[in-house]
């Protein structure tokens, strides 16, 4: 086999993991509510979760074809070197999810994926190898508009779950009720991350594969065995990492209740969905997040922690740059020593990869090292306990109020007339 | 630079249209199973680090609750009948709006 077809296996076998890492890190992001409101049992929760994955990796290519028809000129680079960059753009994905995942950091994979192939071909080939229009469009500007989109929507569905149930009779609303459909909800997100994180890596594997002539360049698609090799990485990914996030989970998400949490998965799955339709290659915990948050202040007597937006807006910010970093970094390696790079590469990032699975299993699990990004982003907003009253019960507060004091006021005065009389 | 701003505000419109669709049926089939007497009373699955436990006894007083208020709904036994029916409708409606949009995901490619 010759050098450029063994790194473009390579580059299969890390695409694939880090696939699997995606779905590692991301569990959380369709799961946490409804475990965090009892709406499902954390078992059924990511079982349920890894099978929509699974699935939902299926039902549509846009993303995928964004990622291998697009955001790289693959005629402006060498055959030989193409497949050594995208391997050193997924060193540096890879080592920023592992990274963020153990410290604890919001970040988002994809995001990291493309920071890490950009930073690759940039250091690798040059300014002219991307196209900015489409990293423009079609990574940066929905990167930072789908949270506040997610959160918008959540916001306003919030509001109308909320005002749709609620009685001023005193008499129970049956908002509980809203723990059934947060099974469907939430299973609609899971499946909208299949259908835009799985494709990330059918891209990837599809550009590499084209470089080296094994798939016709004009044609975008992956091919089946991509789809389901990448859809199983995830649903694995998904499946196995779950159980390290139910173990701690609801530390920020304590205040989230049945109704808001179906309306920020509604909002959530009708983001992703709607977003994969036109080929936008979002990250599905930015946008779980901007749900959870816009959803939070949906409730009455809601105020956003500042501080907390924005480390969590810090975190996404980085993940851009520093995946490209360390992606850039792999990539010099390669243009420098060639062969001898990628396979230095390999080595590096294997051992790193070791290293940092074996911290993170000395390290016990806690809220430092299994909870999402999904979740800290429930601490965003504060909730009061006893939210103020709406216009409407006030209203109806202060006729009880008169009602009563009327009632008094002629039973005093029945009384002193009835004294009088004596 | 060619950015196709249009995309951003279709995504935005349907998202909301379709979040919106979702999250009113299904809060209408609440009210309206409410109304007809059947107030939902869903305890928690499992009690994890983010639930306050409940207690039997207070599950059982919430049930009570529920049946009293229900026992005490000014609504005739067709009217009743009737939320059911509507509340039924709304969680069917429900069902079709979620299938729809995978179906638009599933032929919509090609955009």
């Amino acid at each position: 086999m010759e050098t450029a077809s063994l790194i473009v296996v390579l580059v299969i076998v890390l695409a694939l993991f880090f696939d699997f890492t995606n779905g590692f890190h991301d569990t959380a992001n369709a799961m946490a509510t409804p475990i965090a409101t009892g709406a499902l049992k954390p078992k059924t929760a990511v079982t349920l979760a890894a099978l929509l994955n699974l699935g939902g990796a299926f039902l549509s290519t846009e993303v995928a074809k964004t990622v291998s028809g697009g955001l790289i000129r693959e005629e402006q680079i060498s055959h030989d070197l193409f497949p050594s960059l995208i391997f050193a753009g997924l060193i540096g994905a890879v080592l920023w999810n592992m990274l963020t995942w153990l410290l604890g950091l919001p970040s988002s994979s994809s995001h990291a994926l493309f920071g890490g192939l950009i930073g690759a071909t940039l250091v690798g080939v040059g300014m002219t190898a991307v196209d900015f229009g489409v990293v423009m469009s079609k990574v940066v500007l929905p990167a930072l508009l789908a949270p506040f989109t997610a959160a918008v929507i959540a916001f306003v569905v919030t509001k109308i779950a909320y005002s749709l149930t609620r009685r001023y009779d005193g008499k129970p609303d049956g908002r509980s009720g809203f723990r059934w459909g947060q099974i469907f909800t939430s299973s609609l997100v899971a499946l909208a991350h299949g259908t835009n994180d799985a494709q990330k890596t059918m891209g990837i594997i599809t550009l590499a594969m084209i470089t080296v002539g094994w798939q016709a360049s004009d044609d975008a698609e992956p091919h089946i065995w991509v789809v389901f090799a990448a859809a199983s990485a995830i649903a694995l990914g998904t499946y196995i990492g779950g159980w390290r996030i139910i173990r701690t989970l609801g530390k920020g998400l304590t205040d989230v209740k049945p109704a808001q949490g179906f309306a920020a998965e509604a909002s959530t799955s009708a983001t992703i969905l709607a977003s994969s339709a036109v080929g936008f290659a979002l990250s599905t915990t930015q946008v779980a997040s901007g749900s959870v948050i816009g959803s939070g202040l949906g409730r009455r007597g809601s105020k956003v922690r500042w501080r907390t937006v924005g480390r969590i807006f810090a975190g996404w910010v980085i993940t851009l740059p520093a995946a490209g970093g360390v992606g850039a970094l792999a990539a010099l390696m390669v243009v420098w020593l060639g062969t001898w790079g990628v396979a230095i590469d390999a080595v590096i990032a294997l051992a790193i990869i070791i290293g940092l699975f074996l911290y993170s299993r000395r390290d016990a699990v806690d809220s430092n090292n299994a909870m999402s990004a999904v979740s800290e982003s429930g601490t965003a907003v504060k909730v009061k306990k006893n939210p103020p009253p709406t216009r409407r019960a006030q209203r109806i507060a202060e006729r009880r109020a008169a009602e009563k004091a009327a009632r008094q006021a002629r039973k005093e005065a029945k009384a002193k007339r009835s004294e009088d009389a004596r | 630079m060619n950015i196709e701003w249009m995309d951003f505000v279709q995504v935005f419109v349907i998202a909301l249209a379709g979040a919106a669709v979702l999250v009113t049926l299904f809060s209408l089939a609440l009210r309206l199973r409410a109304a007809s007497g059947r107030i939902p009373v869903v305890a928690p699955a499992e009690f994890t680090d983010a639930i306050a436990v409940l207690t039997d006894k207070q599950q059982r007083r919430e049930e009570k609750a529920a049946e009293k208020a229900a026992r005490k709904s000014p609504l005739s036994d067709a009217q009743k009948r009737m939320a059911l029916l509507g509340s039924y409708a709304c969680f069917a409606l429900c069902g079709v709006v979620v299938v729809g949009a995978i179906l638009l995901i599933v032929f919509g490619e090609g955009h």
